[in-house]
């Protein structure tokens, strides 16, 4: 009985998407314990039991639905940074945290999955060096509209709040106020949520892969120091 | 041009420099105090508004905190070109914390109302001890370039 709870909400997101060969994959893995069409249902109860113990189950097993669309997927777009292939160290990821049932910490793949559970658009991923110490990921989404990317970013609060401890900290979404661009930061993640136009302007994806080589950084003129400019000993109070 | 302000810099290079030191003709007090009302600022972004020159520098002429006095993550408003615009301090001259930055010039990145960087990109260092802090920095880190 319980493993058929727990493998319920595994064919609800999938339920959701049209693509035909994942639910092939999961209606195999069902057929196991035999759940029938108790999994239609359940893709719309999925926000209603948010606070039950089904999403921790869900977490779990969309990791694994995730590795396996991400070779699909032609919608995430994976750079790396410095010598960095996310793709081999996600599948690596995939095989241990199956072991580690208990530990269910908003990852990287919840965080997608959950991504791609609101239809957004363009989901990038970019794995940021260690030189530069501000974060691991960094996630810009774009989204059809601002009130979509205001619900992404609600629910991405709402499965964080759900799935952390008490020792992680809260997160807030920043940028409330401003309709085409919210960040959320959670400690190890950052999230980008841009409508298009926003995202065409900033560009930064292509910021932070290029680094130094992006061509907005060099097109701007180097800094010429005034004629009258007068170089001074520092006088600091210490 | 600046060769006998130059000279002021060189006096220890210089043997008998004295004679030649030129005096100044207005004064240079040493900074003090962090950001406050009137201080000319360094708009360190890539807008057309910070980069194109104009006769006179951009001032603060409000400084949004309890006191007036401005630190690194302050909103400030500026008079830029003859117009208002509200900016984000990223570093002052006035040392902060032991382990924070502090840097040579005052440095400002233009704002919207609604947060939203005017620029697209900063090539100024920033400082990182901005992520920890209460307010909405995520999107100035987003476009910065370096960090310190």
């Amino acid at each position: 009985m319980s493993i058929l709870n727990r493998f319920k909400p595994l064919v609800s997101p999938v339920c959701k998407r049209v693509l035909v060969e994942q639910t092939g994959v999961f209606r195999r893995v069902c057929s196991v314990p035999k759940a029938e069409c108790h999994s239609l249902c359940l893709s719309r109860y999925y926000r209603a039991d948010l606070a039950s113990c089904q999403v921790s189950t869900y977490y779990l097993d969309s990791k694994r639905w995730y590795s396996e669309l991400h070779s699909e997927s032609s919608n995430s777009k994976k750079r790396s940074g410095v010598n960095e292939e996310e793709t081999t160290e996600k599948e690596s990821d995939v095989s241990t945290h199956l072991n580690q049932r208990s530990s269910e910490t908003f990852t990287l793949d919840v965080l997608v999955s959950l991504l791609h559970q609101e239809n957004a658009v363009d989901i990038c991923v970019i794995k940021v060096p260690e030189q530069i110490k501000y974060t691991e990921y960094f996630v810009v989404v774009s989204g059809v509209s601002p009130r979509h990317l205001r619900a992404m970013a609600l629910y991405a609060i709402k499965v964080y709040k759900f799935l952390k401890t008490n020792h992680d900290p809260h997160v807030k979404i920043e940028g409330k106020d401003a309709e085409d661009w919210m960040c959320i930061d959670f400690g190890n993640m950052v999230v980008h949520f841009m409508l298009p136009e926003t995202r065409e302007l900033y560009e930064l994806e292509k910021l932070w892969t290029l680094r130094s080589f992006d061509e907005q950084l060099k097109s701007i003129p180097a800094e010429m120091l005034p004629e009258d400019f007068i170089y001074d000993r520092e006088v600091t109070k210490d | 041009m600046t060769l006998p302000q130059f000279s002021r810099s060189l006096t220890g290079l210089l043997g008998n420099a004295s004679s030649i030191i030129h005096q100044r003709t207005f004064s240079v007090s040493a900074v003090a105090a962090a950001i406050q009302k009137m201080t000319r600022v360094r708009v360190v972004d890539n807008t057309s508004l910070g980069n194109t020159p104009y006769h006179r520098p951009p001032r603060v002429i409000h400084v949004y905190t309890k006191n007036g006095v401005g630190k690194v993550g302050d909103r400030v408003l500026l008079a830029i070109k003859g117009q208002k615009k509200k900016a984000l301090i990223v570093g002052h001259k006035m040392p902060g914390e032991r382990m924070n930055p502090r840097f040579d010039s005052n440095n400002v990145v233009l704002i919207e109302d609604n947060g939203n960087p005017t620029g697209t990109r900063i090539k100024v260092p920033i400082p990182t001890h901005l992520r920890k802090m209460e307010g909405d920095y995520s999107k100035v880190l987003a476009i910065a370039s370096t960090f310190v």
